[in-house]
């Protein structure tokens, strides 16, 4: 009668989804020690709600939906906010050398479309994170941004449209070509 | 902003979503049809595929090294929440409302909080509480079902780590090895666990048992039937516990003395069980006896009727 609990789940569930969780918030804030207070913070909060979790809950969904809602926490404050992009744009100068042309200038075009999505509003930003780079469908990052599936898309379009508007466009194809 | 002509601005929404995989098959081929014949928006849709495949690299990024230490810490704080953490639940019962906690390892605390709420309590155990659960669910329910007489055992993992000393410990376990339907007194578990002489200490770590009911310290009475203490001063709730295993009991002046005449009884060791007459019974004290409620309680422990005051065809009445 007097025995320990033969399996523990939640360590299936952070092995499964810790390396994920952690890069989105890693992209969204900008900052290391941001995404770990954050994805540490996401699973210590899943753990302690983990036990209310429906069994037919898409568990993946739902941490998104629980780092979603830690990010947009941390990001209204307006000073971290623009402490964090401070640190982007440096990372982001920061391109590395070497390598054929090519190569280099596409490399240069990926850190700088990083950086413009750093630079994005928080809303647009995470559904864009959500949808281009963990490919949640728009019901879902809906549901994580309380808007509709529709705005849903129309910030992930938004998004689009900023980068395009910020970068210049031509380099970035003609590198491409170069590769 | 230069002026598009109106077939250009219609397409462009669909554009865009050609270009970054968002569009159906049909706005696709629309798409494809017009940049054919339009070499601005030609251009304009390979900058946003080339957009789109520069956030595809993004994809691809291993963080390495600070991913492993951020999981690193995440499982130090994993291990200091999951030893603090409790999941508790409080269900109405015949006696009064009780509340059932767990953590990962099992079963760790079980309270009688009658009227006054015990969440207060739960907070002084130094642990992090967090109510519900739907495995809760079934323990609450297990347990009531004892309590209605229609469950004789529960088939629980037992979180001790409430307990105060290995000692508690040690006696807790041997108190959840008491059959059900069956009574034995605070001597004999200080015999069980090595420690004849700690009688005090033993009913003190029973007073102190976290997991009540689950762990039967309500079968541990006097060595004279005395039922002498429970959980502080309810006394009353050890009567009816035992009164749903069907152990017989009298009120006495401050107490209730369990009916030993009326109960089946066994030695330490012994495979058989007697009435509480017979005369086979070895020379021990009467307070290393364990008692059993009926027949059935004795044999589903797999005790045999004794040969000599067949207990089998002389069953006592009541």
């Amino acid at each position: 009668m007097v025995e320990a609990m033969s399996e523990e789940p939640f360590d299936a569930i952070v092995a499964a989804h810790h390396g994920e969780i952690y890069r989105f918030l890693r992209r969204t804030t900008g900052r290391v020690s941001d995404a770990d207070d954050l994805s540490q913070e996401t699973f210590l909060r899943a753990f302690r709600a983990y036990p209310s979790l429906p069994p037919d809950a898409n568990v993946r969904a739902w941490l998104f939906a629980i780092a979603t809602n830690l990010c947009r926490n941390h990001f209204r404050s307006e000073k971290r906010r623009r402490k964090a992009l401070a640190v982007v744009e440096a990372d982001g100068r920061g391109a590395e050398a070497g390598g054929p042309e090519g190569e280099t200038l596409f490399n240069e075009a990926r850190s700088r479309v990083e950086a413009m999505v750093s630079r994005l509003p928080v809303k647009q930003r995470l559904a864009f994170t959500l949808r281009k780079l963990h490919d949640q469908d728009y019901e879902t990052v809906g549901r994580m941004l309380d808007c509709s599936a529709e705005s849903a898309r129309a910030h992930v379009f938004q998004a689009f449209r900023k980068i395009r508007g910020l970068l210049n466009g031509e380099d970035l194809a003609r590198a491409e070509a170069r590769r | 902003m230069r002026e598009l002509p109106q077939g250009c601005q219609e397409i462009q929404d669909d554009l865009l979503a050609a270009a970054v995989a968002e569009a159906g098959p049909q706005a696709f081929h629309r798409v494809q049809a017009h940049v054919g014949r339009c070499a601005p928006c030609r251009g304009e849709f390979e900058r946003y595929r080339a957009i789109d495949r520069a956030v595809g690299a993004l994809r691809r990024e291993p963080p390495g090294t600070e991913l492993d230490r951020a999981r690193a810490g995440l499982e130090v704080r994993l291990a200091d929440l999951r030893s603090r953490l409790l999941t508790y639940r409080i269900f109405d019962s015949p006696l009064g409302r009780i509340l059932i906690g767990r953590t990962e390892q099992g079963v760790s605390l079980v309270r009688y909080l009658g009227s006054r709420g015990g969440l207060g309590l739960v907070r002084a155990a130094g642990v992090e509480a967090v109510a519900d659960g739907a495995e809760l669910e079934r323990f609450s329910r297990e347990l009531l079902e004892y309590l209605e007489g229609k469950r004789t055992r529960f088939e629980w993992p037992i979180d001790l780590r409430l307990a105060r000393s290995d000692f508690h410990r040690t006696v807790l376990e041997a108190a959840a090895r008491i059959p059900y339907g069956a009574v034995t007194s605070y001597a004999n578990l200080a015999r069980e666990v090595g420690r004849p002489a700690a009688v005090r200490a033993v009913a003190q770590a029973l007073r102190k048992n976290p997991v009540p009911i689950v762990i039967p310290c309500h079968r541990v009475v006097g060595a004279s039937g005395d039922l002498t203490g429970y959980a502080g001063n309810k006394i009353a709730l050890k009567q009816r516990l035992l009164a749903v295993e069907g152990v017989p009991a009298v009120r006495t002046e401050r107490d209730f003395r369990v009916l030993r005449e009326a109960m089946y009884v066994t030695a330490p060791g012994e495979e058989a069980y007697c009435r509480p007459t017979c005369c086979s019974l070895p020379s021990v004290s009467l307070a290393w006896l364990t008692l059993f409620a009926s027949r059935e309680c004795a044999e589903a422990c797999g005790l045999r009727p004794c040969t000599s005051c067949r207990p089998d065809r002389h069953p006592i009445s009541r």
